[in-house]
C-alpha cells in the first residue's frame, strides 16, 4: 500500500546533554527548599533573591534556551520531505521522527524522544514556565500573606516544570506516566498552597482525587498495552514509543487479531487523559482548582498540565495512523470527539453565569481543551480510516492533526496570558482595597492576601469591577487580545486553528462518518457561545462605570507583572505568523520556511485557503457561519447586556476605546434588562450557577458509597478488631501469660544459679541421649 | 581415674556451696572451686591422652580465673557500697 505513517520515520540523535532541560529544574527543587529553610526571613533572601524566585528564574531560562537549541537542531537536522497539502485551514504538516538517546538508570532506560508533537509542547511548556516565573515574582512576593512561604511555592513550581518537560520529552509511556504523576502531585501541592484555608485544602483534595480516578484507568490501559507489546519488546521496555509505534509490531498484533484489545487499552488511556484535561465527566476539579494562587492557575490549570491529556492522545497518533490498524479505531476516535464536543458546549454554558473572574477562565479552559479533543478525534479518525497513499489523504490528515495541535499552542499562549492578566486585575484590586481600608479597618489584616475571599470584599468577583480599561491599560490590552484569540476573531491567533478544528470535524461528519455530526454541531455553536462569555467577561471587568469604590482606585503599580503580558500579547496575536511559517518550527516540514517562502506569501496563502477556496463549498459556508457566531452574535449580545461607557474623563487606549464606546451604544439601545433577569432566574440559570449539578450529585454518590463503606469498616474495626481481637486475645491473654512468667523471676541470685545448673544438666543429658 | 573422681567431688562441693551459702564471698570461692575442678579435669584428661594441650589450657584457665576473681570482687565491693550488705538474699533488685 505504501501509505502508512511508518515510512516517514527519521532518526535524529539527541545528545544526552539535553536531559538537563528536565534535570535543572528537578535539581533546583531541593536547592530552593533548602535555601528557603536556611535563610527564611533574612533580608538578602527576601530582597535580592525574592525568596527563591530569582533562583528559579535562571534555571527556567536555561531550560528554555536548551529547549530552543534542541528545537533548532531538530528542525535543521531532520530530513523531512514535503507533503502534499492541497487543502489547508491552518497549514500545519505533521511528521514524526523517532530519536532517543539512552541514559541508563539501573535497568530502566530513560530516553528523550523528539518529534513534532514534542517540540510544539516543549516550546509551550518551557516558554510559559519562564514567563509565569517572572509573573510570580511580581504576584507572590508583593503580598504579605505569602511572606516566608514563597520558597515553598517556587520549589513546587520548579518541580512541576521539571515534570511537564520530562513528560513531553520522555520516550516511553512508562516515563510519561511517571512525570504525569509528578505533575499531579505538584498540582495538588500548589492548589493547596494556602492549606490553612479549608476551601483550598478541599479543592486540592478534590483535584487530586478526581484526576486519580482517571489515572487508575490510565494505569489499566498501560498495563494492557504492556501486555500486548511485551512479546515484541525483546526484553526492553514494552511501553517505549519505539516499540509501540513500530509498524512490524503493530502488524503482528493485527495478524494475531488483537485490534480490539489495543483499542480498549487506548480507550482506558484516554480516560486518564479525560481526568487530567478536565473533560466531561471528570471535569469537576478544574474550577475549584482556582483556589490556588493565580500563577498556579495560569501555569498548571490553563497552559501546561491540562495539556498533558491532549499530549497523551496526540501521542497515540502513530498507532492510529499505522496501516496495520487501518479502520480499526474509528469508534474510539468518535468517542474522543464526542467527549470533546459535550465538554466544549457544557463548559461554555456554565461560563455564561460565572461571576468569579478566574472561574470564567477555568470554564473557558475546559471548553477550549474540549475543542482540541474534538479536533484530535477528527484527526485520529481520518488518520485511522483513510488510505494515506491516495492523494490527497495524507495532506488532509496532517492538516487536521496540525489544526488541533496548533489550537493547543494558541490556547496555551492566550489562556496563560489571560490568567496572568486576571491575576494582575485581582492583585491591583486587592491593593486598592488595602489602601482604601487600611486606616480605619485595622482588624482585617488577614483579608489582604491574594485569592483570599473575605466577608466584605471579593476581589475576584466581576460584580465589584467595571471600568478598569482606562485604569489598567496593559492588563486590559492583554485581556482584549487574549479574549479575541480565544473567541477566534478573524486573523488573530486562535482563529486559524479553531476554524481548522470545526472544519475538519464537519469534514469527517459530511464525507465519512455521520456520527460526527453531534460533536461537529456542538463545536460550531460553542464558537458563538465562546464569543459571548469571553466578551461578557471583558466588558463586565473593563467597560462601564466602576461598580465599587475600590475599582475606582485601581491602577497598575506592581513591578514584574506586565513583562510576561507584554511578551505574550504579540505571541497571541501572531498566530498567523506561525501559520504562515508553514509550521516549520512547530509541526512542519521543510520547503515552506521563512525566507524561502516569505511571510507575506504565507499570509496570502492562508487567507486564500480560508476565505476563498476551502476546497468544498459547505466548508466555506461553515467558515462564515462560525465567524458570524463568534465575532458578531456572541460579542454583540455580551456588549448589549454587560457593556457600557467609561466614566466621564476616563479614556481607554484607542484599540479598546472603540469597543467600549460601541458597547455603550449597544447597551443604551438594547439592554435586554428584563429578559436577562428572567433568564437568570429561570431554572436553567440556576442549574448553570450550580454547575449543572455535577458537583452535587458526585458528592451525593460519594457520600452514599464512600460513607457507607466507611461506616461498615468503622463498625468492623470497633466490634471485631477492638472488641474481640484486641480485648480478648491480646489484652487478656497478654496479661495472664505475663503473670505466669513473672512468678519465676525471684531476683535471688541463687535461684538463677539453680536454673543455670538445672538447665545445663538438662542440656548435658539431652546431648548424651542424642549421642 | 582417681584424679577425675577428685575433680568431680570438688565440682559438686562447689556447686553445693554456691546453692546454699548466703555470703557472696563464699559463693565466689565456691565458683572458684568449680573452676579448679574443671582445671583438674583438664590435667587428668591430658595425662590420660598423653597430650600436653590439657596442661596448657589449664595455665590459661588459671590466668583467666584470676581476672574473673578480680572482677567478681570489684562487683561485690560496688554492691556493698550501694546496699551495705553482701548477703545474697537481700539483693534481689531483678525481681519483677
Amino acid at each position: 500500500m505504501g501509505s502508512s505513517y511508518d515510512e516517514v520515520k527519521n532518526a535524529l540523535d539527541v545528545p544526552s546533554e539535553f536531559v538537563f532541560i528536565i534535570l535543572l529544574p528537578m535539581l533546583a527543587f531541593p536547592l530552593i527548599l533548602y535555601l528557603g529553610m536556611k535563610f527564611n526571613g533574612q533580608k538578602f533572601w527576601k530582597e535580592n533573591l525574592k525568596e527563591g524566585g530569582l533562583v528559579a528564574l535562571p534555571v527556567m531560562a536555561a531550560s528554555l534556551v536548551l529547549s530552543l537549541v534542541l528545537i533548532r537542531r531538530f528542525i535543521n537536522e531532520t530530513n523531512v520531505s514535503d507533503t502534499s497539502t492541497v487543502f489547508s485551514w491552518a497549514n500545519f504538516a505533521w511528521f514524526t521522527e523517532g530519536a532517543s538517546t539512552e541514559i541508563s538508570f539501573y535497568s530502566l532506560n530513560f530516553g528523550l524522544y523528539v518529534d513534532h508533537v514534542t517540540i510544539m509542547l516543549l516550546f509551550v511548556a518551557s516558554f510559559l514556565c519562564l514567563l509565569i516565573n517572572i509573573f510570580s515574582i511580581g504576584y507572590m512576593n508583593t503580598d504579605e500573606i505569602n511572606d516566608n512561604k514563597n520558597h515553598r511555592f517556587y520549589a513546587e513550581f520548579v518541580l512541576f516544570c521539571s515534570g511537564m518537560l520530562g513528560m513531553v520529552l520522555s520516550d516511553s509511556f512508562l516515563w510519561l506516566f511517571i512525570f504525569w504523576e509528578l505533575m499531579g502531585l505538584c498540582s495538588y501541592l500548589l492548589i493547596g498552597f494556602y492549606y490553612d484555608k479549608p476551601s483550598a485544602a478541599y479543592a486540592a483534595k478534590k483535584a487530586f482525587l478526581t484526576t486519580r480516578v482517571g489515572d487508575v484507568f490510565l494505569v489499566i490501559g498501560l498495563a494492557m498495552l504492556w501486555n500486548l507489546f511485551q512479546p515484541y519488546a525483546s526484553g526492553g521496555d514494552a511501553l517505549a514509543f519505539a516499540t509501540v509505534f513500530d509498524h512490524t509490531n503493530l502488524q503482528m498484533l493485527a495478524d494475531a487479531g488483537k485490534q480490539g484489545a489495543l483499542q480498549l487499552a487506548l480507550g482506558f488511556m484516554f480516560i486518564g487523559a479525560v481526568g487530567k484535561s478536565a473533560q466531561f465527566p471528570l471535569h469537576v476539579w478544574l474550577p475549584d482548582a482556582m483556589e490556588g494562587p493565580t500563577p498556579v492557575s495560569a501555569l498548571i490549570h490553563a497552559a501546561t498540565m491540562v495539556n498533558a491529556g491532549l499530549y497523551l492522545v496526540a501521542r497515540m497518533f502513530p498507532i492510529f495512523g499505522d496501516s496495520a490498524m487501518m479502520g480499526e479505531f474509528s469508534d474510539l476516535a468518535f468517542i474522543i470527539a464526542l467527549v470533546g464536543g459535550i465538554t466544549a458546549c457544557m463548559a461554555a454554558l456554565i461560563a455564561f453565569v460565572q461571576m468569579d473572574l478566574k472561574k470564567v477562565l477555568a470554564y473557558s479552559t475546559m471548553s477550549q481543551l474540549a475543542y482540541i479533543f474534538t479536533g484530535l478525534g477528527a484527526a485520529l479518525w481520518l488518520a485511522n480510516s483513510l488510505d494515506w497513499g491516495e492523494y490527497p489523504n495524507k495532506g488532509i490528515v496532517v492538516v487536521a492533526f496540525g489544526a488541533a495541535l496548533f489550537h493547543l499552542f494558541n490556547h496555551a499562549m492566550a489562556k496563560g496570558m489571560l490568567f496572568m492578566a486576571s491575576g494582575s486585575v485581582i492583585h491591583e484590586m486587592h491593593h486598592a482595597h488595602h489602601d482604601l481600608h487600611h486606616h480605619h479597618d485595622d482588624d482585617h489584616h488577614d483579608d489582604h492576601g491574594d485569592d483570599h475571599h473575605d466577608d466584605h470584599f471579593d476581589a475576584q468577583s466581576m460584580a465589584n469591577m467595571g471600568g478598569l480599561a482606562s485604569r489598567l491599560p496593559i492588563t486590559a490590552t492583554a485581556m482584549f487580545v487574549g479574549s479575541a484569540s480565544i473567541i477566534g476573531i478573524p486573523l488573530i491567533g486562535g482563529f486559524w486553528s479553531k476554524e481548522g478544528i470545526i472544519a475538519n470535524t464537519w469534514r469527517v461528519a459530511v464525507e465519512h462518518d455521520p456520527r460526527f455530526y453531534i460533536p461537529a454541531f456542538l463545536v460550531l455553536i460553542t464558537a458563538g457561545m465562546t464569543g459571548f462569555y469571553m466578551s461578557r467577561m471583558w466588558f463586565m471587568t473593563f467597560a462601564g462605570k466602576p461598580k465599587t469604590e475600590v475599582a475606582e482606585k485601581v491602577h497598575e503599580q506592581t513591578p514584574w507583572i506586565p513583562i510576561p503580558l507584554l511578551v505574550l500579547i504579540p505571541m497571541s496575536l501572531a498566530g498567523i505568523i506561525f501559520a504562515s511559517l508553514k509550521s516549520t518550527y512547530f509541526l512542519g516540514y521543510k520547503g515552506y520556511k521563512l525566507g524561502e517562502d516569505g511571510l507575506f506569501e504565507g499570509f496570502l496563502y492562508e487567507m486564500d485557503h480560508i476565505f476563498v477556496n476551502p476546497g468544498t463549498n459547505y466548508l466555506l459556508v461553515l467558515t462564515y457561519i462560525a465567524i458570524f457566531l463568534s465575532m458578531v452574535l456572541g460579542p454583540c449580545a455580551a456588549m448589549a447586556l454587560h457593556g457600557g461607557r467609561l466614566d466621564d474623563g476616563q479614556k481607554a487606549k484607542p484599540w479598546m476605546q472603540w469597543a467600549v464606546s460601541l458597547s455603550g451604544k449597544l447597551n443604551d439601545k438594547y439592554s435586554f434588562a428584563g429578559w436577562a433577569e428572567k433568564m437568570s432566574e429561570s431554572s436553567l440559570g440556576e442549574a448553570l450557577r450550580q454547575r449543572l449539578y455535577f458537583d452535587k450529585y458526585y458528592d451525593m454518590a460519594m457520600m452514599k458509597i464512600v460513607a457507607g463503606f466507611s461506616n461498615l469498616s468503622a463498625s468492623f474495626d470497633k466490634n471485631v478488631i477492638d472488641g474481640f481481637a484486641i480485648k480478648t486475645i491480646i489484652e487478656k491473654g497478654g496479661q495472664d501469660s505475663s503473670r505466669i512468667i513473672r512468678s519465676i523471676t525471684t531476683g535471688s541470685a541463687r535461684d538463677y544459679i539453680m536454673m543455670v545448673a538445672v538447665g545445663t544438666l538438662a542440656i548435658a543429658i539431652l546431648l548424651w541421649g542424642v549421642n | 581415674m582417681l584424679v577425675s573422681g577428685l575433680s568431680a567431688i570438688l565440682f559438686v562441693m562447689g556447686l553445693w556451696g554456691a546453692f546454699t551459702r548466703k555470703n557472696a564471698i563464699i559463693v565466689l570461692m565456691c565458683l572458684e572451686l568449680m573452676l579448679n575442678a574443671a582445671n583438674l579435669q583438664f590435667v587428668a584428661a591430658g595425662v590420660y591422652h598423653g597430650d600436653t594441650a590439657g596442661w596448657i589450657y589449664t595455665v590459661f584457665a588459671i590466668a583467666i580465673a584470676a581476672a574473673e576473681v578480680a572482677i567478681g570482687l570489684a562487683i561485690l565491693l560496688s554492691v556493698f557500697n550501694q546496699h551495705e550488705t553482701i548477703r545474697l538474699d537481700d539483693i534481689n533488685l531483678l525481681r519483677n
